[in-house]
């Protein structure tokens, strides 16, 4: 049992027009949750679909529980728990039904009712699947996911589109699996997520990984812990001319600038002083902790959901 | 493995009964179709041809004669006033007009619907020969006997036994196409395939059980298309019931695959919907479903005959309506067969899951 949960070496992955995953190794220990964090078209999907046996590499390794999908396919499929990004089921299946129905596809399974009870949808088991809301449907493709009691979940994108307490409500039942002792593969491109769910992270651009560890050592990494904000009553003006006289960088988003710095004490009244000399029209100014946006941000110099 | 199967079956089966729109068109189309058009050609011959008379200012004997000829050739006159008959024909409603010229008549016929009025100016003619006669005092003249058969001297049956077959045919095709093919595109383009494709389930299993509740569907719709026929017009199956299920397999096999196949060549629905139209449409209208192609170009019939339906409705009618063996049929089961069997190799290659 102290095998990795999970191992990849090398893989690859290109389609006609784009090189989708260009050599990720992974390595997933069991009982935890790793993320697996990037932009849209990433190649976070690819790789998770490579690994779920549902995309053939074009090079690579990967060993699930200690099997491969050449020799043992069949096995993995058993032990694995699968969220696609988007669940499509039949529209008048029940809730219900559908449980029992992919229950029926596994040597061991779950009862439905255990199920029902652990993605709360007890008041919703004789309902239509097409009548459930996203976040519904969306604990429903978790409770198929579970169906098997598998060893090891993946999870693709599984709280995408969905309100921020459907969104609590799917973060519960993943960290109940983690108690339960599974391993939990998900993707998102949350930073929030990342940081409350997982254990560790990979973050992922343009088919690799560009850093990888726990939340915490991944900030501790920046060689800027912290950062100033300014913010603005509507969009942040230009700011090459109050950078040029700071002597230091400022990043323009939305309504705010912000400002990295190593020590704030020392910054701010400085900023201050050059920002009321500039007439710059700010409304606040904020102190805040590195996140792993900021991580992102300084890896790829780009936002996450750009 | 049998179990599995099974429960696919049956929950396909539940999901069908819950979709009752789908259900109801399904079954209620083929049964409106042979109602409808079974009561429109009760009588065998169609309904009445249609004839607008237009009414001279003073009506003569000779007038008169030709009028009542006309009725006793079966058409059905319409007599207006000039202004009223200009009107019609204006409105593009009038087949075949009758109006007085000169010493006599002239017909005039619609361009757009010389189907009807090529035989209202024959009919028309014949009764003005008969009027003639009789104003000049001439023996009446000598029809030839007219006697109504089906083709293979079995109990002479109206058109509703000839569209029976023709809808039952209809039907394998549009379930092969739209329930069988159009179903796999979108199943593969929402990811229910791929939601299957991660777990043990072997997917010949899936699709196994989608065939047979699909076959089931068909022969439901057989079923009741039959009791519908013959309840309504006492048309029965005149041949051995073994031919009736041995064709009627060989062309579910055949338009089920044809579905699998043409799936294989789309990447969304609506791709998918183009390409089956493509091939419904011709096949309905060329195929001898609701009408023979006789007066259709030669090498148009002769086309067809290498198309699935075609042979298939000839065997089925052949079967259903003259209680004639296979044996004379080898030909049209052997095109059919063939292309149940290149579809399906076609749709074995192409077929995927992603």
């Amino acid at each position: 049992m102290s095998e990795s949960a999970l191992r990849i070496r090398g893989l690859r992955k290109a389609f006609p027009k784009v090189v989708a995953v260009a050599g990720v190794d992974l390595e997933v220990a069991r009982g935890e949750v790793f993320g697996l964090l990037g932009p849209n078209g990433a190649g976070k999907t690819t790789t998770l679909e490579m690994i779920e046996g549902l995309t053939l590499p074009d090079a690579g390794e990967i060993e699930v529980l200690g099997r491969t999908w050449a020799r043992e396919g069949k096995e993995i499929r058993a032990r694995i728990g699968v969220q696609l990004q988007s669940t499509s089921l039949f529209n008048r299946i029940t809730v219900r039904e559908a449980l029992d129905l992919y229950g029926t596809y596994y040597p061991k399974a779950r009862t439905t009712a255990d199920l029902l009870d652990l993605v709360q949808l007890n008041d919703k088991a004789d309902a239509y699947h097409v009548t459930l809301s996203g976040g519904q449907q969306q604990r429903l493709a978790l409770a198929l996911a579970l169906v098997n009691d598998p060893e090891l979940v993946f999870l693709d994108e599984p709280t995408t589109g969905l309100d921020p307490q459907a969104r609590r409500s799917l973060w519960d039942v993943v960290r109940r699996m983690k108690a339960e002792g599974r391993t939990v593969l998900l993707t998102t491109h949350y930073m929030e997520e990342a940081e409350a769910l997982c254990d560790r992270l990979a973050i992922m651009d343009h088919g690799q990984v560009i850093a990888a560890g726990t939340p915490a050592s991944l900030i501790a990494q920046l060689a800027i812990p912290s950062v100033v904000e300014l913010t603005f009553d509507g969009d942040a003006p230009d700011p090459a001319a109050f950078a040029a006289r700071l002597g230091g960088p400022v990043e323009q988003r939305a309504d705010l600038w912000e400002i990295p710095t190593r020590d704030p004490k020392a910054l701010l009244p400085r900023l201050l002083e050059t920002a009321e000399s500039e007439g710059v029209p700010y409304q606040q100014v904020h102190v805040r902790r590195a996140t792993l946006e900021d991580v992102f941000l300084h890896q790829t110099g780009r936002s996450l959901r750009d | 493995m049998l179990m599995m199967i099974w429960r696919q079956f049956v929950m396909e089966w539940k999901l069908y009964l819950r979709d009752k729109g789908a259900m109801f068109w399904t079954f209620a189309f083929p049964v409106v179709m042979l109602l409808g058009f079974g009561i429109i050609f009760r009588g065998g011959g169609g309904p009445k041809l249609t004839v607008v008379y237009v009414q001279p200012a003073a009506q003569s004997t000779r007038d008169a004669a030709l009028l009542k000829a006309m009725e006793e050739v079966q058409l059905k006159v319409l007599p207006l006033a000039p202004a009223e008959a200009e009107a019609r024909w204006a409105h593009g409603e009038t087949a075949a007009e009758v109006l007085p010229e000169g010493e006599g008549y002239r017909i005039r016929l619609n361009s757009y619907l010389m189907a009807q009025g090529g035989p209202t100016a024959g009919l028309v003619n014949q009764a003005w020969l008969l009027a003639q006669a009789r104003l000049n005092g001439s023996p009446e003249p000598r029809r030839i006997p007219v006697s109504v058969e089906s083709p293979g001297g079995k109990k002479a049956s109206n058109y509703a036994a000839f569209l029976l077959p023709g809808l039952l045919g209809l039907n394998l095709l549009s379930i092969g196409l739209f329930s069988v093919g159009m179903v796999n595109v979108s199943y593969r383009e929402k990811g229910k395939f791929r939601r299957l494709a991660v777990t043990p389930l072997p997917k010949w299993i899936f699709l196994l059980g989608q065939v047979l509740q699909r076959l089931t569907i068909s022969l439901a719709q057989a079923v009741v298309l039959l009791i519908v026929g013959w309840l309504a017009f006492g048309i029965r199956n005149q041949g051995s019931y073994l031919d009736l299920v041995v064709v009627m397999t060989l062309g579910t096999a055949c338009f089920m695959s044809f579905g699998f196949a043409l799936s294989g060549f789309a990447e969304t629905s609506e791709t998918y919907a183009a390409i089956a139209n493509l091939f419904f449409f011709p096949l309905m209208l060329l195929s001898g479903v609701y009408f023979t192609l006789d007066s259709a170009p030669h090498w148009l019939q002769r086309s067809v005959a290498f198309l699935p339906l075609s042979p298939f409705l000839s065997t089925l009618r052949a079967v259903f309506n003259d209680g004639a063996g296979l044996a004379g049929h080898g030909m049209g089961l052997l095109v059919v067969g063939a292309w149940a069997l290149g579809a399906f190799l076609i749709a074995v290659r192409r077929f995927r899951w992603n």
